[in-house]
């Protein structure tokens, strides 16, 4: 771990030991509003994804929130009082969407949008011959929303982070952020790239750091204005194509100034990734383990407030070959047997009470940062999404949605709630008003009227 | 946007339009002057953004980087079966950041060797500004593929006099760092806008200026650049009748950068990546290990490669050759079915067993890939001829279905497990048209290997084909279904329709029928070489033409 020159620095445990964390609240944060909000941290949001359903059967937590002995949940079990299980909550909007039970599960559960019409991608009833075909999803994600509403008040160094683990295709069944309609933003995979692109600047030399953003500056203007001149020679469909790219150098232009001042203050995480390609399906665990440790110190040094994990993809075919009894076949296969089959969900219960401990890891490494009198973990809230509720049937019903942290306060966390049949949008408009960007709907207004009721103080 | 996305194998088999079918000669004139109606079978062609692949051969030809840079960008919208749509590119902000990263490291690479970059000019002896303005020319005449505008010539030369005279910088070879920098960024490196010449052929038709038809040619034969000798076609305005520009694609066909192109179209039409994640149970197979994977697929890539730009070119080759090209341990592998013998790592031309292996449907790599992890499938084996070569689209099984392969049963073979699910009415109305297509392969055995037993049954391999266009029936093995796919006009016409969308970065659409039409025509006059399929792919209106560009949005039913 190295040790930089830094201000306000407190102590926290992560990545297996004591450092120093800067505090995120620095002079490159300056509000454009102005109104200087020293010495608070801010609030995030973190999506946290995993695909093809749970076990229902067993998910939901005891009455007295004890997880200790919970066949999936053991390991949440010291973050208990910091979690909120939500039972009962349908993704409804899903079944008015054209598209397939995972389609639909993926591009709706953060735009709570249907799906556009479209001719890029197959979905199929069983009448041969009478295929479907679908576009991307159609509205902006939640996460996006939030990045773009905060970034009109701050500028870091990235909008939103999304961070993907063996993703690989991109197609509707793989995209759960939205910039906008028909708008899919894709994850970053490669944890080495990863840590290049965050922290690269953390370690450097001030006077470099300068320099390369004179001179990025300088390229990126040349570059802008190549953009103009070209898209005068097009045609209008092709014309927004290339603003769309434009934008995007916009804004990549307007956060490179923001690099040098955190140089200061963060430290550089230690990744010790194995050999091996991060796309190997064995590789799973540790890119996972990769990306979670840098997910968590890219918010401890307010790289961004706004980030999301997505753990492969619905109809995901990881294949958990590091658990003895499952070796060989996929998660989306076994996801499909029967109810009673009992070796498969003897297996399922293996997948998803892994899947609970990496993210008992990420709320370790959380609440391990203090910010003040809270810790990280405390100031944000991470939300557990999936496109189903169940694999075998795809429904979407009863999606197995979990809450971590209180985002500072907004949340009543230590608590399971059965909402018995609310649709999803609510959730998405509850984080809104969580994370101070309040809308009264979000997506299909007739499934998002309010925030759920029960979740704050 | 455009319209696409049509079910691509009725459309082919739909009536086309009278006399779009006689352009397919011409004298020596200019395109222009043929008689056909050039408004038949003329689209729009929208900007299409470089692939990764496409990048890195790009970025290979044009400063002899060979990291492949481009691998740490997001991956391509795969739609239609391919990863170079161009309808189907989005750009992200992650992309564009990527996009700087590479271009930064690519350029700092590119002048650790200076004297490369100009061989013909040396600052110290001629000058900065002489040398920075030559190499500003020619560079970025190779990487905009046409010559540069005085504006944009100006713009890059200004960026390299902000470096030169940065304090920090300061140096000739940090010029023409960001020089190279801001031209792997600009729009006219990072996109093909094949936008036409000003002047209309034909009402709003319009034919393609030699410099987009360099760039067009290259892309679509090499997935790449244009070499030195397309820019110098285009430079003399040579790429304009169809003749000149036939003798560019016969040329290029016989250049090395076409194993680019075939391997890229293979990989993707026969899913061939798939085979990078095939596992089996070992208790089952124990001849299969992970090292089998790049060997599978090298024995098809390698075969395809050879039928096609060494061979006769023939589809009917392809499905049918009794040889294939193996090295020492997957000839092993194969077993009694390799007639030859094979010593060390080197893939070699091997001749096999015609009785047990025909072309490249019977590869034990797709066979391998299209099973399940302790036995064959039936199911993936006929889903994938179905829709890979037979250019069916199958749909996924409802929402509601409980699908599982069967247990192994020691009593039973696969075939006999696999006829009792696909008799319950709930799955035949989509089983009947895959299992029995794939019953046809099981000789082939979960890794491929042939057998002629299975738990003590012999193999029975007779499956009914049916709901095909011409060639329903029983058939006995993959040797007799080869055969009969091979010359199965269904067949034929999908593998040109996959080419279509590859090559034109689209699917196909109405307006396309004509165009269609005349490659069905040189495929089936030149006994389905595809090598020829190749070359008419650059002599379609769809190719020659395009619709002038619209700089007002569209009105009416286009959007």
């Amino acid at each position: 771990m190295k040790r930089i020159k830094r201000r306000a620095m407190l102590r926290g445990t992560i990545f297996g030991g004591t450092v120093a964390i800067g505090l995120p609240m620095l002079d490159a944060m300056l509000p454009r509003t102005g109104a200087a909000q020293t010495g608070t941290a801010p609030k995030r949001v973190v999506f946290w994804f995993t695909a093809n359903g749970t076990r229902q059967d067993i998910w939901s937590p005891p009455v007295n929130m004890d997880l200790s002995g919970h066949p999936l949940h053991a390991a949440m079990a010291p973050f208990s009082n910091k979690l909120i299980f939500l039972d009962g909550v349908d993704q409804d909007v899903a079944y008015d969407s054209i598209g397939d039970g995972h389609q639909t599960g993926m591009a709706c559960v953060l735009t709570n949008a249907e799906i556009l019409t479209g001719t890029l991608f197959c979905e199929g009833n069983c009448d041969a011959g009478m295929e479907q075909y679908v576009g991307w999803g159609g509205g902006q994600s939640v996460d996006q929303y939030i990045a773009d509403e905060i970034a009109k008040d701050v500028v870091t160094k990235f909008k939103s982070l999304e961070l993907g683990v063996q993703v690989r295709s991109s197609s509707v069944w793989s995209r759960m952020s939205y910039s906008a309609p028909d708008q899919p933003v894709p994850p970053r995979e490669d944890p080495n790239q990863n840590f290049t692109d965050f922290f690269s600047d953390i370690d450097s030399d001030p006077f470099a750091l300068q320099l390369i953003q004179r001179r990025r500056k300088s390229v990126l203007d040349a570059v802008m204005e190549d953009h103009a001149a070209f898209q005068n020679r097009l045609g209008y469909d092709d014309k927004q194509k290339l603003e769309k790219h434009l934008q995007s150098i916009r804004d990549l232009e307007q956060r490179l100034e923001v690099t040098t001042n955190f140089g200061e203050a963060c430290t550089s995480p230690e990744l010790n990734l194995p050999g091996g390609s991060f796309e190997q399906n064995d590789m799973y665990p540790a890119t996972g383990k990769a990306q979670m440790d840098m997910l968590v110190m890219a918010l401890a040094c307010d790289l961004t407030r706004v980030a999301s994990l997505q753990w492969s993809r619905s109809v995901s075919g990881v294949r958990f070959n590091w658990v003895p009894q499952i070796y060989g076949e996929g998660h989306h296969g076994l996801s499909h047997y029967d109810d009673s089959d009992a070796n498969a969900k003897a297996d399922l219960l293996e997948i998803n009470k892994w899947y609970s401990e990496q993210f008992a890891y990420l709320l370790g490494l959380m609440d391990g940062i203090q910010e003040g009198d809270n810790t990280l973990l405390d100031n944000t809230v991470v939300v557990w999404v999936n496109e189903l509720g169940k694999g075998n049937s795809h429904t979407r019903r009863d999606i197995p949605f979990i809450l971590a942290g209180g985002c500072q306060g907004y949340f009543n966390t230590g608590q399971h709630i059965d909402f018995g049949g609310e649709p999803h949008g609510k959730l998405l408009v509850s984080l809104t008003h969580a994370i101070d960007k309040p809308v009264n709907t979000f997506g299909v207004a007739q499934y998002s009227q309010g925030p759920l009721s029960g979740l704050n103080t | 946007m455009l319209p696409q996305g049509i079910k691509y194998h009725l459309l082919i088999g739909a009536a086309f339009l009278a006399g779009c079918t006689g352009n397919i000669g011409g004298g020596g004139e200019r395109a222009v002057n043929d008689s056909v109606a050039k408004s038949l079978c003329v689209v729009d062609t929208p900007i299409r953004r470089l692939t990764r692949f496409e990048y890195n051969n790009t970025v290979r030809d044009l400063l002899g980087d060979t990291t492949n840079p481009a691998d740490v960008l997001p991956p391509e919208e795969e739609v239609a079966g391919f990863n170079n749509q161009a309808a189907a590119l989005t750009s992200s902000d992650l992309l564009i950041e990527q996009y700087m990263k590479v271009a930064e490291d690519v350029s700092a690479r590119a002048v650790l060797n200076i004297g490369a970059l100009l061989p013909e000019c040396d600052p110290m002896l001629d000058g900065n500004d002489t040398c920075a303005l030559s190499f500003i020319e020619d560079f970025g005449k190779r990487a905009f593929r046409q010559p540069l505008s005085q504006t944009e010539l100006e713009r890059l030369k200004s960026v390299f006099d902000w470096a030169v005279n940065e304090p920090d910088l300061g140096r000739f070879e940090d010029g023409i760092q960001v020089v190279i920098e801001a031209t792997l960024q600009s729009p006219s490196f990072l996109y093909r806008a094949e936008l036409g010449s000003e002047t209309p052929v034909e009402g709003d038709v319009v034919l393609f200026t030699s410099w987009e038809m360099a760039t067009k040619l290259s892309y679509m034969l090499w997935n790449t650049m244009p070499d030195g000798e397309l820019l110098a076609a285009a430079e003399a305005d040579q790429l304009q009748t169809k003749e000149q520009i036939a003798a560019q694609a016969t040329r290029m066909l016989e250049d090395d950068k076409a194993r680019d192109l075939i391997r890229n179209f293979h990989t993707q039409w026969l899913l061939l990546t798939h085979m990078d994640s095939v596992t089996k149970d070992t208790g089952v197979y124990p001849a299969y290990s992970t090292s089998l994977r790049p060997l599978w697929k090298e024995e098809i890539q390698r075969f395809i490669e050879h039928v096609i730009l060494e061979g006769d070119g023939s589809l009917q080759t392809l499905l049918t050759a009794d040889y294939s090209f193996m090295n020492e341990d997957l000839a092993a592998f194969y077993g009694d079915d390799v007639l030859d013998s094979v010593t060390g790592p080197e893939f070699r031309q091997v001749q096999l067993d015609p009785d047990r292996r025909t072309g490249l449907l019977s590869a034990a790599g797709l066979m391998a890939t299209h099973a399940n992890i302790n036995q064959s499938s039936p199911v993936f084996r006929g889903k994938f001829v179905r829709e890979q070569l037979m250019c069916n689209t199958l749909p996924l099984p409802p929402n509601d279905l409980v699908i599982e392969p069967p247990e192994l049963d020691p009593n039973k073979t696969t075939k006999e497990q696999f006829e009792e699910i696909g008799a319950n009415p709930a799955c035949a109305g989509c089983h009947t048209l895959m299992n029995p297509i794939g019953f046809i392969f099981e000789h082939y055995d979960g890794v491929g290997q042939w057998r002629d037993q299975q738990n003590g049954k012999d193999i029975d391999a007779v499956g009914e084909v049916v709901q095909t266009d011409d060639i329903d029936g029983e058939y006995d093995g993959a040797i007799e279904l080869a055969s009969a796919l091979a010359g199965s006009t269904q067949v034929q016409e999908c593998v040109s329709s996959q080419w279509f969308r590859f090559a034109y970065n689209r699917t196909v659409t109405q307006e396309d029928s004509c165009s269609v039409e005349q490659l069905n025509d040189v495929f089936r006059s030149s006994n389905f070489n595809v090598r020829a399929l190749l070359v008419a792919l650059t002599q379609t209106n769809a190719f020659l033409y395009r619709r002038a560009v619209e700089l007002e949005p569209a009105t009416g039913g286009t959007q």
